[in-house]
C-alpha cells in the first residue's frame, strides 16, 4: 500500500499543501514547530478519522478558521482509494472514493498506516491503561467481532460499577450483571492471549533487528488468567466490590509487559531502550497487518531518529521491508540517511510550506 | 423574532421532550401550529387531553389502555398461562399486529438501568412476579431489547421466575424473514448461526 499523494487546507499550522510521497523512504526535515508532525497527523487523520496526539478535533482546524480538509491518494494492491475529509464547525464529513460514508467506523481498513511518533514511549513507561488502549485499537481494527465484545463489556462494566456505588445494591441485579460481565470478559482474554501469542514473537524479531544483542519479550498478564473462571472470581471478590463501590477483577485490570533482558523495561530499561522496545511494537504491526491482509501499511516515523544512536538508527531502517512505504521527519538531516539501496526523497518543511528538495 | 416570545418558547420546549424531536424539527411543529387555522391547535390539544384523560395503564399487565383491565388481559378467549414481557408497550403493539401470538403480556416500562437509577423497583417486575405467584402461569417469554441492559434484565427476570417453578424463555434473535443475508449485521450474523436449528 503507498500514498500517492496527501493535500491539506486549514489543518493545523499548516498552508494549502500538497505532498507527493514517493514509494520508498520518504524525509521530511525542519526545524521544530514548522508542521512535520501534523504533516503526519493529517495523513493518519484521512486513514483513521482520528488524530494520534489529541481526542479534541477543534484543536485541529488552523488558528481563526472553522474549516479544514484532508485529500488522500492510496493505491492499494487491488484498487485506488480515495478518502475526503471535510471538518467545518464540529461535523466531520468522509467520502470514500466520492461516496459519502453513513458511520465514520466505516472509514477502518480503507487503508493502513502505522503510526510511531515520540509519546509512543508511554506505552513502555506509562500505566497499565496506556497498554491495554494499545491492544484494544489494534485488534479491534484486525477483528470487528472484538470491538463488538469490547463495547458490550464496557457497557456492563459501567453499569455494574454504578450499581456497586448505590447505597445498598440489589444482589439478584448484580448477579445478573456478572453473568455478560463474564461471558464478554471471556471473549476479551482469549482474543487478547491469541493477538500476543502473534505479535510476541514479531516484535521480538523487530526489536533483536535493532538492537541484536538485548533480546525482548512481551507477556501478557491477564487480571484472570482462566477465562472460564471469571464467574468463580467475581463471585469470590464480590465483597471487597461492594464494600469499594467498584469492579476489582476481570480484563479492564489486564496488563501487557514489555521485558528487555528479562527485567521490565518499564522500571528497568534506559530510556534509548524504551524507545527501541515501543518503535518494535510497531514495527510488528506492520507485520502482523501484513499477515492478516497480505499488503504492507505505510509507516510513519516521527522524530525516531532522535534518543536512537547511529548504529540502531541505521539499522531501524535496514530492518524495514523494501515494499514498506515509509514517510520520516527529522531535524538533523546528517542523522537519518536511508540505507543505500532503498530510493529517497526529501522534502523541506518550513512555516508549514512543503518543499520538494 | 417570534422565537424569543416566551409563549412560543414554552410550545417549541413542550415539542422536544417527545422522543426523536430535535431543536430544528420542535421549531418547525411550532411555527406550523402557529400559522394554520386555529381548529389545527385546538384539535391537536383537545385530542392530546381527552386521549391522556382516558388511557391508563392496565392493573394487571401494565399495558396502555382505555378499559381496566385492558382487552388483552380480559380476553378470554387468549392464554393466560403464557406471558410475553417486553420493555414498552410499543414491544406488545409490535407482537399484537403479528397476529399470531395468543397469550397475554406485562409491560415492564424500562429495563434495569442503574447508570439512569432504574432498579427492580422502578420497573413493573414485582406485578409480574405477584401474577407468576397467584398460579395459572406456565410460561414466561422474555422479549427484553437485546441491549446490555435488555439482556441483563432477562437474565434476573429468569434467575426470579424460575425460583417460582416456572418455565422462562427468550424469544429468538437472527436473520429478519425475507431479508437477504447480505444485508444483516456482523452481530446479527454471528447470533443467528450460534442460535442455529436442526432441519
Amino acid at each position: 500500500m503507498r500514498l500517492n499523494e496527501l493535500t491539506c487546507s486549514g489543518f493545523r499550522c499548516l498552508g494549502e499543501l500538497q505532498f507527493l510521497p514517493i514509494p520508498g523512504v520518504n524525509i521530511v526535515h525542519g526545524r521544530n514547530a514548522q508542521g512535520k508532525t501534523s504533516l503526519l497527523e493529517a495523513a493518519y487523520f484521512a486513514v483513521t478519522s482520528k488524530s494520534h496526539r489529541t481526542n479534541t478535533e477543534s484543536e485541529l482546524v488552523r488558528h481563526n478558521h472553522d474549516r479544514f480538509q484532508i485529500r488522500a491518494e492510496v493505491a492499494r494492491r487491488d484498487r485506488e482509494v480515495r478518502i475526503e475529509v471535510n471538518w467545518w464547525q464540529g461535523t466531520k464529513r468522509i467520502k470514500v472514493n466520492h461516496v459519502a460514508l453513513s458511520r465514520v467506523s466505516d472509514l477502518l481498513g480503507r487503508a493502513n498506516i502505522i503510526f510511531f511518533s515520540p509519546e509512543d514511549i508511554a506505552l513502555i513507561q506509562g500505566a497499565a491503561s496506556v497498554r491495554r488502549r494499545f491492544f484494544d485499537m489494534e485488534m479491534a481494527q484486525l477483528q470487528p467481532s472484538y470491538l463488538a465484545a469490547l463495547q458490550q463489556y464496557r457497557q456492563v462494566l459501567r453499569q455494574r460499577n454504578q450499581l456497586l456505588r448505590q447505597p445498598t445494591p440489589d444482589l439478584p441485579q448484580l448477579e445478573a450483571w456478572d453473568e455478560p460481565l463474564a461471558r464478554h470478559g471471556a471473549v476479551l482474554i482469549e482474543e487478547r492471549r491469541k493477538f500476543l501469542r502473534d505479535l510476541a514473537p514479531l516484535a521480538t524479531r523487530a526489536y533483536a533487528h535493532i538492537a541484536p544483542d538485548e533480546p525482548v519479550e512481551i507477556r501478557y498478564h491477564p487480571d484472570v488468567p482462566d477465562a472460564a473462571a471469571l464467574p468463580k472470581t467475581l463471585l469470590k471478590a464480590r465483597n471487597s466490590d461492594l464494600r469499594q463501590g467498584v469492579t476489582n477483577r476481570g480484563p479492564h485490570r489486564d496488563d501487557f509487559e514489555v521485558y528487555v533482558s528479562g527485567k521490565p523495561a518499564r522500571i528497568f530499561a534506559s530510556q534509548g531502550q524504551q524507545k527501541t522496545a515501543a518503535l518494535a511494537l510497531r514495527l510488528a504491526e506492520i507485520e502482523l497487518v501484513h499477515d492478516r491482509t497480505r499488503e504492507y501499511p505505510i509507516l510513519m516515523l516521527d522524530e525516531v531518529m532522535a534518543e536512537l544512536d547511529a548504529a540502531r538508527a541505521e539499522r531501524l531502517l535496514d530492518s524495514i521491508h523494501p515494499d514498506v512505504q515509509c514517510v520520516l521527519t527529522t531535524t538533523n538531516l546528517n542523522a537519518s540517511l536511508p540505507s543505500a539501496q532503498r530510493a529517497s526523497a526529501h522534502f523541506l518543511m518550513q512555516g508549514g510550506r512543503l518543499e520538494t528538495r | 423574532m417570534l422565537i424569543h416570545v416566551p409563549s412560543v418558547e414554552r410550545l417549541i420546549e413542550a415539542f422536544r421532550r417527545l422522543p426523536g424531536i430535535g431543536k430544528r424539527t420542535a421549531e418547525r411543529l411550532a411555527l406550523h401550529v402557529l400559522s394554520a387555522p386555529a381548529e389545527l391547535a385546538e384539535t391537536l390539544s383537545d385530542a392530546v387531553r381527552d386521549a391522556r384523560s382516558r388511557i391508563t395503564t392496565c392493573d394487571i399487565c401494565g399495558n396502555l389502555t382505555e378499559a381496566n383491565p385492558c382487552t388483552i388481559c380480559a380476553d378470554e378467549r387468549r392464554d393466560h398461562s403464557v406471558v410475553c414481557v417486553v420493555e414498552r408497550p410499543a414491544g406488545a403493539m409490535a407482537i399484537e399486529k403479528g397476529g399470531t401470538y395468543r397469550g397475554v403480556y406485562h409491560v415492564l416500562h424500562g429495563v434495569l438501568n442503574p447508570l439512569e437509577g432504574i432498579g427492580p423497583a422502578e420497573l413493573k417486575i414485582e406485578g409480574l412476579l405477584e401474577r407468576v405467584r397467584r398460579g395459572g402461569v406456565r410460561e414466561v417469554i422474555v422479549a427484553t431489547n437485546t441491549t446490555a441492559e435488555g439482556e441483563t434484565t432477562a437474565l434476573y427476570l429468569s434467575k426470579q421466575v424460575s425460583a417460582l417453578n416456572v418455565a422462562v424463555t427468550r424469544i429468538a434473535h437472527g436473520v429478519p424473514m425475507g431479508g437477504g443475508l447480505e444485508y444483516t449485521d456482523d452481530q446479527t450474523l454471528q447470533r443467528a448461526l450460534e442460535g442455529r436449528t436442526r432441519l
